[in-house]
C-alpha cells in the first residue's frame, strides 16, 4: 500500500508556504541568536500585516471572480487622506476643513469605506457594463484616484503638506489596544473570518467563485454575473476604503503617496496564497498566510540589519518559487 | 487615406491657430520632478500664484513623475511648442549637460531648480542664458549632523549602550536621489568633524520618503536593537515622524527616555514634531524661495538684466556666477518662527 506511506515530496508541496515560512523564521531566528522568537516581534508583525490583509482580502474578491483590480493602492491612499482630513484636531495651525467641527471616529471610517464602495461600484460598472479589460479599466482608475488625491490635498491652507493635528481618538484606533492586542490586528482578524464565511457558506460566495471559474457556465445556470462583478468590486472598495482609514490612523498622518504599489504587494500575496489569477480558485487562509510570509520577511530581514535592497531580492524569489512549485501540485492532480 | 489626409490637415490648421496664441507673451516651461513631492507641490502652487499675479510670462508646468523619459517627453512637447524659457527640475543626473544644452540649442533660455548643476563649461558656453537655482543640498546633511553633535556632546548619557560610539539608524529616501545621497554622507561627515565616533545599525534601510515604510522598519529594528540605537537620522520630516511613531509604540517619549531624531524639510507636522520635543532638529529648504529664486531669475532674463545677489534681492540666497544659491536653515526648538512661510504670497 504505496499511498499509505508518508510521502515528504507531496506533503512539501501541499504545504510549501507553511515550509517556506517556517525556513525564514528559523533561518532569522538562528541569526539573530534566537531574539527574533519574542511575542513583541510576532505582535509587531501581526500588527504591520493588518492594513496589508485588509487591501489583499479586497484584492482576493476580484481576483476569484476572475478580474483584475489596480486601483487599490491609490485607494488606499484616498481614504487615508480623505478620513485624515475628517479627523483633525480643531486647533492644529493648517486644518484642512477649518470650520469643521471634531467629528466622532466612525465618521472618518464610515466615509472612507462608503468612498471605496463608490470607487468600486464604478471599477465594476467599467468592467461590467462598458466591457473595458479590468487590468485597464482599473488601471484609469488607479490614475484618476492619484490625480483627484492630489488635487485635493493641494487645497488651501493645506498645499499638499503631508496632514498633521490628527485626532488621539483617531490615532488610538491604528495603535490602540485591548488586552495587549491591536485593535487594527482585532478588525483585520475579523475580517477575514467574515469574508471566510462569506465565501465558504453563503450563495454568493459560491457564485463568486463560480463566475470566476467559467463566466459562460455561470451565466446559464442563471447567476447575474453582471450583478457579482459588481459586488465584488464594492466589497474590494470597502476593503481598501477601511484599509486606507486604518493606515492614516496607524501612521497619524496621510499623503497623496500613501498605499503606492500596495495593489501589487496584494496581488502577490494572493497568487502566492494559492489564488488562481484566472479565477475560481483561491481562499481566505492561503491570502492571510501570504500577506503575513510578505511581512515576516520585510520585518526579518530589517530586524538583523540586511540592507533593503536584499528583501526586494527575496521577495521576488519567493513569489516564483511558490508559483512555480504550486503550478507543479497542480500538474500532478490532473 | 482620405480621413488620414484630412486630419493632418486639420491637426496642422490647430497647430498654427494655437502658435499664433502663444506669441502674445513670452512663454515659460516648467518640469517639474514630481508633483506628488510634498516639496515641490508647494513651490510648484507658489511658482503658479506668483506668475498669475505678476502677467509677465504664460507660465505651464508638467510632471515627470520621478521618471527620466517622462520628463524628456514633457521636454520634448514643449520645445516643440517653441517655448522661450525652460524651468527644468531636473532629475537626468547622468546627462545634465547634454540636457541642457539641447533645451539652448532649441532657441530657449534655462532655469535650472533644485537639482544637481550642470558642468562649468556649459554654464561658460552659455553665458546669460542658462542658470541654476538651488538649495546647497549638502547643507541639509551638515545642520542634522552639527545639531546631532551638539546633542551628543552636552549629554553624556545619549551613548545608550556605553560603547563611546553614536550608534545610529539613517532612513533613505530613493537609492539614486542626489538629496539623498547628500544627506547620508554630510550628516555622518559633521559628526565625524566633531570627532565623534559612529556606529551604524541596520545598513540601507530604503524607506522612498514615506513615512509608513519607515514606521514599519524602524519598529523591527527597535525589537532587536532597542538598546543600542542612540539617534535616528532621516532623510525627509515623513520618514523622520514615521520613526518617532515607532519610537513611542516602543515606549520611548513618554516616560522621559529620549532619542535624538532628525529630519529635513519643515513640513508643518514636522514642525508640531520639533514644537513638542520629538524632533531634534529639522533642515528647512524653503520652497517659497525657490519659486522667488526661479521667477526672478526669469523676470531679470526677460528685461536682459545681470543676475546678482543684488538683483535678485532674497533674503538668504546669494549668486555665484551662473548659480543662484538658496540657503537651508536648521529648525530647532528654539527658532521655529523662522520655519513660517506663506504659500500663498506673490511677492519675489
Amino acid at each position: 500500500m504505496k499511498s499509505k506511506t508518508f510521502d515528504t515530496k507531496k506533503f512539501l508541496m501541499n504545504n510549501v508556504l507553511y515550509v517556506i515560512m517556517i525556513v525564514i523564521i528559523i533561518t532569522i531566528a538562528f541569526i539573530s541568536k534566537g531574539r527574533f522568537l519574542s511575542m513583541r516581534v510576532m505582535r509587531d508583525i501581526l500588527n504591520q500585516s493588518s492594513v496589508r490583509v485588509l487591501v489583499a482580502l479586497g484584492c482576493m474578491f476580484v481576483i476569484l471572480s476572475g478580474q483584475a483590480d489596480l486601483s487599490g493602492g491609490r485607494m488606499v491612499g484616498l481614504a487615508a487622506v480623505v478620513s485624515g482630513t475628517l479627523a483633525q484636531q480643531q486647533t492644529y495651525a493648517i486644518k484642512f476643513w477649518p470650520g469643521l467641527p471634531e467629528l466622532p471616529v466612525i465618521v472618518p471610517v464610515l466615509v472612507s469605506i462608503l468612498l471605496g464602495v463608490a470607487v468600486g461600484l464604478c471599477n465594476g460598472w467599467i468592467v461590467a457594463k462598458l466591457r473595458v479589460p479590468a487590468f485597464l479599466a482599473t488601471l484609469g482608475v488607479q490614475m484618476i484616484l492619484f490625480g483627484a488625491n492630489s488635487l485635493y490635498i493641494n487645497k488651501a491652507p493645506n498645499n499638499s503638506q503631508p496632514l498633521g493635528g490628527i485626532l488621539q481618538s483617531f490615532k488610538n484606533l491604528g495603535s490602540g489596544n485591548v488586552a495587549g492586542i491591536n485593535y487594527i490586528i482585532i478588525i483585520a482578524v475579523v475580517s477575514a473570518v467574515l469574508v471566510h464565511i462569506l465565501l465558504t457558506k453563503i450563495t454568493m460566495g459560491k457564485q463568486i467563485y463560480a463566475v470566476g471559474g467559467n463566466p459562460e457556465a455561470a451565466k446559464v445556470s442563471g447567476i447575474n454575473v453582471f450583478k457579482i462583478t459588481l459586488i465584488t468590486y464594492a466589497i474590494a472598495g470597502a476593503f481598501y476604503g477601511l484599509a486606507g482609514c486604518l493606515e492614516c490612523a496607524r501612521t497619524g498622518s496621510a499623503t497623496s503617496n500613501y498605499g503606492l504599489s500596495y495593489e501589487l504587494d496584494a496581488i502577490a500575496s494572493c497568487i502566492v496564497g494559492g489564488c488562481s489569477a484566472g479565477g475560481g480558485v483561491g481562499g481566505v487562509p492561503g491570502v492571510f498566510l501570504g500577506v503575513v510570509i510578505f511581512n515576516v520577511i520585510n520585518y526579518g530581514l530589517t530586524f538583523i540589519g540586511l540592507s533593503s535592497y536584499w528583501q526586494y531580492v527575496v521577495k521576488g524569489l519567493i513569489i516564483i518559487a511558490a508559483i512555480a512549485i504550486d503550478v507543479r501540485k497542480y500538474d500532478r492532480k490532473s | 487615406m482620405k480621413k488620414l489626409v484630412a486630419f493632418f490637415l486639420t491637426l496642422t490648421l490647430l497647430v498654427s491657430l494655437s502658435m499664433a496664441g502663444y506669441a502674445a507673451k513670452p512663454s515659460v516651461g516648467v518640469l517639474w520632478y514630481s508633483f506628488s513631492d510634498t516639496f515641490i507641490a508647494t513651490a510648484r502652487q507658489c511658482l503658479l500664484n506668483i506668475a498669475k499675479a505678476d502677467g509677465t510670462f504664460d507660465l505651464q508646468d508638467a510632471d515627470s513623475m520621478g521618471d527620466v523619459p517622462t520628463q524628456t517627453n514633457n521636454l520634448n512637447n514643449m520645445l516643440t511648442q517653441g517655448r522661450d524659457y525652460i524651468v527644468i527640475n531636473n532629475i537626468n543626473d547622468n546627462d545634465v549637460d547634454n540636457v541642457i544644452q539641447s533645451i539652448v540649442d532649441n532657441g530657449c533660455k534655462v532655469v535650472m531648480a533644485n537639482c544637481s548643476a550642470a558642468s562649468d563649461e556649459t554654464y561658460a558656453a552659455n553665458e546669460g542664458k542658462v542658470f541654476l537655482v538651488t538649495s546647497q543640498a549638502t547643507q541639509s546633511g551638515t545642520i542634522m549632523g552639527e545639531k546631532l553633535a551638539e546633542y551628543w556632546l552636552a549629554n553624556p548619557d545619549a551613548d545608550r549602550n556605553g560603547n563611546g560610539k553614536l550608534d545610529y539608524i539613517m532612513l533613505l529616501g530613493f537609492q539614486t536621489h542626489y538629496d539623498t545621497i547628500v544627506r547620508n554622507e554630510y550628516s555622518i561627515a559633521a559628526l565625524k568633524e566633531a570627532g565623534i565616533e559612529v556606529n551604524n545599525i541596520g545598513g540601507d534601510i530604503v524607506c522612498d520618503y514615506q513615512r509608513a515604510q519607515a514606521q514599519d522598519k524602524v519598529a523591527a529594528l527597535l525589537a532587536n536593537y532597542s538598546d543600542d540605537i542612540d539617534a535616528i537620522i532621516a532623510c525627509n520630516d515623513d520618514m523622520a515622524l514615521g520613526a518617532i511613531e515607532a519610537l513611542k509604540a516602543g515606549g520611548f517619549f513618554g516616560d522621559g527616555t529620549y532619542i535624538p531624531v532628525c529630519g529635513v524639510d519643515a513640513t508643518a507636522a514636522g514642525q508640531e514634531a520639533v514644537a513638542d520635543g520629538t524632533m531634534l532638529v529639522t533642515a528647512l529648504n524653503n520652497p517659497i524661495k525657490l519659486s522667488q529664486g526661479i521667477y526672478k531669475v526669469l523676470k531679470l532674463m526677460e528685461a536682459g538684466e545681470e543676475v546678482t545677489t543684488e538683483s535678485v534681492d532674497i533674503e538668504g540666497v546669494h549668486v555665484d556666477g551662473a548659480k543662484v544659491w538658496i540657503s537651508y536653515i536648521g529648525i530647532t526648538k528654539d527658532n521655529l518662527e523662522e520655519a513660517a512661510y506663506d504659500v500663498n504670497t506673490t511677492d519675489f
